[in-house]
């Protein structure tokens, strides 16, 4: 029996997700000292996150409206205390449309750039390890589709595709593929050509396994911030569509669209209909864009060029 | 850099100085701006069937017969005088002599048997109002010209009045197509008859009235109207609110409505509700072919609650297709069914089978800008009032208006919102083009039955007043069991206008003349 | 100047692959699209023969390969077909609503430019105190503000509230525009009319637009002065300026700003993208007739013709700035060598 109190962290190193958590939060700290300002935006930016994301999955605690009951108060009364964001033109909370949008614009948002993610970075691992006229080809095609606006390659394909859930999704995921492709190949251009990759090649070891076991988790570092910047992109791409009208339809609860809907009311001096869901467009890409850029910084100062 | 950034702001201070300073001098108190929000859609009376190009045409041309403004009374317009024969199925009419167009070409029988060749011809939207009751046209001579019509049609003389009647000039509108755009004329202009000529029109921002000096009636007040056209409500109204515009007719959100009635720098001009707003079923292949499940949504509308909601009040419920203040109008909806009627309808549903668990789905559609900003609302309440019952489940839809209109000629809408303002005003217009088989057809609904069209056709025919009461009170009965439509709400249009504008002179007809327009100083 | 000559000669020669496949890309794009154009636009009033009739007009009734042939080739010959819906030439409303979109995006550039620009370098002279930070605050969290609600926010401000700018359109509802219209660039057409007072009204229905894209984009051009700033202030001719006895401002602005701007002009190439997009959601927000509505409208209309001519349009357009600004950064830096 031991008279020491174990420390806590080597008791936790029985359980691997536990051990990756522990040497994640010692990294963490370590980190804080080292680098200040930016350790403090990446927090911030976890913490405005993590709290819109508790709003995504209980959004019960935050509100007891509904945001399709038309009954909730009266008419396009401002903030008070029982609507703290003030009702609609249909009688429906405010708070209550912006808590349940999160979950829309959230859940369109991540997946969409996951789904980049999921296609580009195999792509761009492909193209920049294997090289040569498929490499050139794939590189000129993902270029221009780069250089394009982005948004209106969603609109071209939200505008075909139709309104819907999963139609937007893939709408705002072919916008994002490019760049996933492009940092994964230069990355991989770069990491081919080291020591230890080659030494990887002189005992023997196959392409597929170079790939997975040498130059993908190199990568995974830049791939993180990418996603997460990315997703604070895609937020905006969702909210953009819905706004002008190419998103999803009526009666799912979306900032984007209150925001169309509130427009209208501008001139009546009814000011609470766009004002918060913009603001929490804004919060949430903010939020993203803190922990992309605090986590950039702190991985790699000199990674990404803007 | 910091010399560039000065440079700019004093081109722009200066753009600013002028522009204040020049503002002094606006222009010329003789030209009245009206805005809209409303969309021209084709420029050819054979094809125009919405409110707002039937105003310019109005305005622009004429008709044999016309309404003395402000009312529905029906008096002579380029034609002087007609006769009907005794079986009240041929008409003759004496022509204006001496009336020429714009461009200074003569206005003869010839022109009028053209146009309504044409309109027949080219087989537009509003064709049916000449195809329905036209066999043909003779020119007797220049100044006389006989309708041969299929059977008697008592209110024959308020079809002449629609724009689809208008003569055109044959040697600019092309014979055998639709002219969507003026430039597409010989001449490049509309060449007409009216108290006006359409000098400019650019889609979507402009269009420019001039008085016509070749016109054959009394000449208008103000010389040059522009219309300008609005992309949305709120700039208009804030436009109004800085005395941008003169007047405005056609779209104010209810909101804006509530407002402006109140501002005391405006004269409001409400026109009481010949414009009607309801529901259409396709009954022949979709869903709702089953006539049980039309009653079933017919029962779950809540009229006050839309209008509440949707119009802060500003409308009125309706309980049949034919308006409030119409004759031979009744309430039947409202005694069959009421609103908001969740026990009836559950009952009928749960008839049919339909449970929690396997609740009735359908895609109800509506059209988001051609009724107004409003049509959202309206849509997303109907769900919301739908769906009281957990045994129906609502996915709204919506099209843009051309595809809306592609969509129900294909029968691809269960069931979708749809509006009406008269085309001539009579209980007819107001029913036959969705339940009798041919008009049904044109509206998306595809209802037909003989029983229908035979009580249609006697009312048609008939011409005392007790005869066509019955008729329709029988009619009004059969649309609560049979439903091809289900009426929500009557509603008011608003002029608003700053307080110099007088003459705003829009009666039942919803007849919009410019000519009574006038400054008062 | 050979050196030149031959950099825009392999540029030129670059970008026209890269528009190849752009063009290919919207080709499939539109073509691989579910529900049949053609009926959706003729209705049921017209007979199978009257569909076929008008597919075999539109060319739809080929196969893929032969469609794609015929479409470059419309291209070419500089034909983007006609409009489904209105009896007119894509290139019609195109040409009508361009000068629009380009007015308003550069007004939006300048704007940028002006608010970004000398807030980077201001933060730059000033490192590390409070104003500083304060501007990259500001930077950083501009970009995350989405345009279209920066346009509400300045139309409920500075249009509804305080009533000091017009919110929608390019002109008053009491201007006759056919009365000075030559090019569509109104700045240039209401000069060209004399028209004081209509000019200065273009330019007061400029303001808002352009300040809402000129506020979220500024963030980028703030960030990247004051990088490119800091770093061209650690230079050795710097230090010689300042040794010199040049007061600090002019060793600041003068010579640290000049070389500074350099990089942002590649900046702007890229920029030109965010322009665009954010001139569509501009556009969309203060009613301004250009591109970005005419897009969306024929989306409603489902006119595909017009829609592809946009894209193609916007592609070129694209294409043509970054190939412009390739070649200006070329002649602007000397140590850029091809």
């Amino acid at each position: 029996m031991s008279t020491q109190p174990e420390p806590k962290n080597v008791k936790a190193a029985r359980f691997s997700p536990a051990a990756g958590a522990a040497s994640f939060f010692r990294w963490l700290s370590s980190s804080r000292k080292k680098y200040g300002g930016e350790w403090w935006i990446m927090i911030a930016g976890i913490v405005v996150i993590v709290l819109i994301l508790t709003m995504t999955v209980f959004p019960q605690v935050f509100t007891r409206y509904s945001p399709t009951d038309q009954n909730a108060g009266g008419q396009m009364t401002p903030p008070s205390r029982d609507h703290i964001m003030g009702t609609d033109n249909l009688s429906r909370d405010v708070w209550a449309r912006v808590v349940y949008g999160a979950q829309t614009i959230l859940g369109v948002a991540m997946a969409a750039a996951l789904l980049s993610a999921i296609i580009g970075i195999p792509l761009g691992l492909l193209s920049g390890f294997a090289g040569g006229v498929f490499d050139r080809i794939l590189s000129l095609v993902m270029d221009s589709m780069y250089s394009f606006p982005g948004l209106i390659l969603a609109i071209a394909f939200a505008a075909m595709l139709g309104p819907g859930v999963i139609n937007i999704t893939l709408a705002v995921a072919v916008v994002y593929i490019p760049t996933y492709f492009r940092l994964v190949r230069g990355q991989t251009l770069s990491i081919k050509e080291e020591v230890y990759v080659e030494a990887a090649r002189a005992i023997g070891a196959r392409r597929g396994t170079i790939l997975t076991r040498y130059i993908f988790p190199n990568v995974i570092a830049t791939v993180v911030v990418i996603l997460s910047l990315n997703i604070a992109d895609a937020i905006m791409t969702e909210a953009s569509l819905s706004y002008i009208g190419l998103g999803l339809p009526a009666g799912i609860p979306d900032w984007g669209m209150d925001l169309s809907m509130g427009k209208k009311f501008l001139p009546s001096g009814i000011w609470w209909m766009i004002t918060f869901p913009g603001l929490m467009i804004m919060l949430l890409a903010l939020g993203f864009t803190m922990l992309g850029e605090g986590l950039a910084e702190i991985l790699n100062p000199r990674l990404l060029e803007k | 850099m910091k010399k560039l950034s000065v440079v700019v702001l004093s081109v722009l201070a200066a753009g600013v100085l002028l522009f204040v300073v020049a503002c002094g001098g606006t222009k010329s108190v003789t030209t009245l701006v009206y805005g809209t929000t409303d969309k021209v859609t084709k420029m050819d009376p054979a094809d125009a069937y919405d409110i707002h190009t039937w105003e310019i045409f109005q305005n622009i041309s004429a008709g044999l017969l016309m309404y003395t403004p402000g009312t529905a009374t029906i008096v002579p317009g380029l034609a002087t005088a007609y006769t009907v024969n005794a079986t009240g199925d041929v008409y003759t009419f004496t022509l204006r002599k001496g009336v020429k167009f714009s461009n200074g070409d003569a206005f003869n029988a010839q022109a009028v048997k053209w146009s309504i060749d044409r309109v027949i011809k080219l087989n537009g939207d509003p064709a049916a109002l000449v195809t329905q009751y036209v066999k043909s046209v003779d020119v007797v001579d220049d100044n006389t010209v006989r309708f041969n019509l299929k059977g008697p049609v008592s209110y024959f003389p308020a079809l002449v009045a629609t724009p689809t009647y208008f003569p055109m000039d044959p040697k600019v509108y092309p014979a055998d197509k639709i002219v969507q755009d003026v430039n597409e004329l010989t001449g490049g202009e509309i060449v007409a008859l009216g108290p006006y000529r359409l000098t400019s029109f650019k889609r979507d921002e402009q269009a420019v009235f001039e008085a016509n000096p070749k016109y054959w009636g009394k000449e208008p007040n103000i010389k040059k109207i522009i219309i300008r056209y609005f992309a949305d409500a709120t700039t208009m109204r804030l436009a109004l609110e800085k005395g941008e515009v003169d007047l405005t007719f056609k779209s104010m959100l209810p909101s804006d409505i509530k407002d402006l009635s109140a501002n005391a720098n405006l004269t409001t001009y409400p026109i009481p509700g010949q414009q009607i707003r309801y529901l259409c079923f396709e009954t022949s292949q979709s869903v709702f072919k089953n006539k049980i499940l039309r009653q079933a949504v017919a029962a779950l509308v809540n009229r006050p609650e839309i209008n509440q909601k949707v119009f802060l009040g500003q409308n009125a419920p309706l309980y049949s297709m034919i308006p409030a203040g119409m004759s031979y109008h009744t309430e039947d909806f409202k005694t069959v069914f009421g609103d908001a009627n969740v026990a009836a309808a559950e009952k009928l549903l749960t008839g049919l089978g339909y449970s929690k668990s396997k609740p009735f789905k359908f895609d109800l559609w509506y059209t988001p800008s051609h009724y107004g900003d409003t049509e959202v609302n309206m849509a997303e309440v109907l769900k919301a009032e739908l769906e009281t019952t957990p045994l129906i489940k609502v996915t709204l839809k919506n099209a843009e208006w051309a595809t809306y209109k592609k969509q129900w000629d294909q029968k691809q809408m269960p069931v979708f919102l749809l509006g009406w303002y008269p085309d001539y005003v009579d209980p007819d217009d107001y029913t036959s083009p969705f339940a009798q088989t041919e008009g049904s057809k044109g509206m998306g609904i595809y209802f037909s039955d003989k029983a229908w069209d035979d009580l249609f056709l006697k009312e048609q025919g008939a011409t005392d007043d007790a005869s066509r009461n019955a008729t329709f009170a029988q009619i009004q009965k059969m649309w609560t069991d049979d439903v091809p439509t289900v009426p929500i709400y009557q509603g008011n249009l608003y002029v608003f206008s700053k307080k110099n504008v007088t003459g705003v002179n829009i009666g039942a007809t919803l007849i919009f003349n410019y000519s009574e327009l006038k400054f008062t100083k | 100047m050979r050196h030149l000559l031959n950099y825009l000669v392999t540029r030129i020669l670059l970008t026209i692959p890269m528009i190849f496949i752009m063009l290919t890309l919207i080709f499939v794009v539109l073509r691989v699209m579910p529900g049949d154009p053609v009926s959706a636009m003729l209705g049921g009033h017209a007979p199978q023969q009257v569909i076929d009739e008008q597919k075999a007009k539109l060319g739809l009734n080929k196969p893929i390969a032969a469609q794609y042939v015929d479409y470059l080739g419309h291209l070419i010959h500089l034909d983007l077909g006609d409009s489904m819906i209105f009896n007119e030439k894509v290139s019609s409303p195109i040409l009508d609503k361009l000068p629009a979109t380009i007015e308003l995006t550069l007004f939006g550039l300048l704007a940028s430019l002006g608010i970004g620009i000398p807030l980077g370098a201001y933060a730059a002279r000033r490192r590390r105190t409070g104003r500083d930070y304060g501007i990259r605050v500001y930077a950083n969290v501009v970009y995350c503000i989405p345009v279209f609600w920066m346009g509400l926010l300045l139309q409920l401000v500075f249009g509804v509230f305080l009533g000091w700018f017009p919110i929608s359109g390019r002109t008053g509802p009491r201007v006759d525009i056919s009365s000075f219209t030559w090019s569509g660039f109104y700045i240039i057409d209401t000069l060209r009319a004399g028209d004081m007072a209509v000019f200065g009204d273009v330019l007061w229905h400029l303001v808002l637009p352009a300040l809402t894209l000129g506020i979220v984009l500024s963030g980028i051009f703030v960030r990247l002065t004051r990088a490119n700033m800091l770093d061209v202030l650690k230079g050795d001719y710097i230090l010689a300026a300042r040794a010199r006895g040049i007061p600090e401002r002019r060793v600041v602005y003068n010579h640290g700003l000049r070389n500074a701007l350099i990089p942002i002009v590649t900046m702007l190439g890229l920029q030109f993208s965010l322009l665009l997009a954010g001139a569509i959601l501009t556009e969309s927000t203060f009613s301004w007739p250009g591109m970005g509505r005419l897009l969306l409208e024929r989306i409603y209309l489902r006119d595909y013709p017009v829609i592809q001519g946009v894209i193609i349009v916007y592609t070129l357009f694209v294409s043509f700035v970054s190939l412009l600004v390739d070649l200006l950064y070329a002649a602007i830096d000397p140590r850029v060598k091809y």
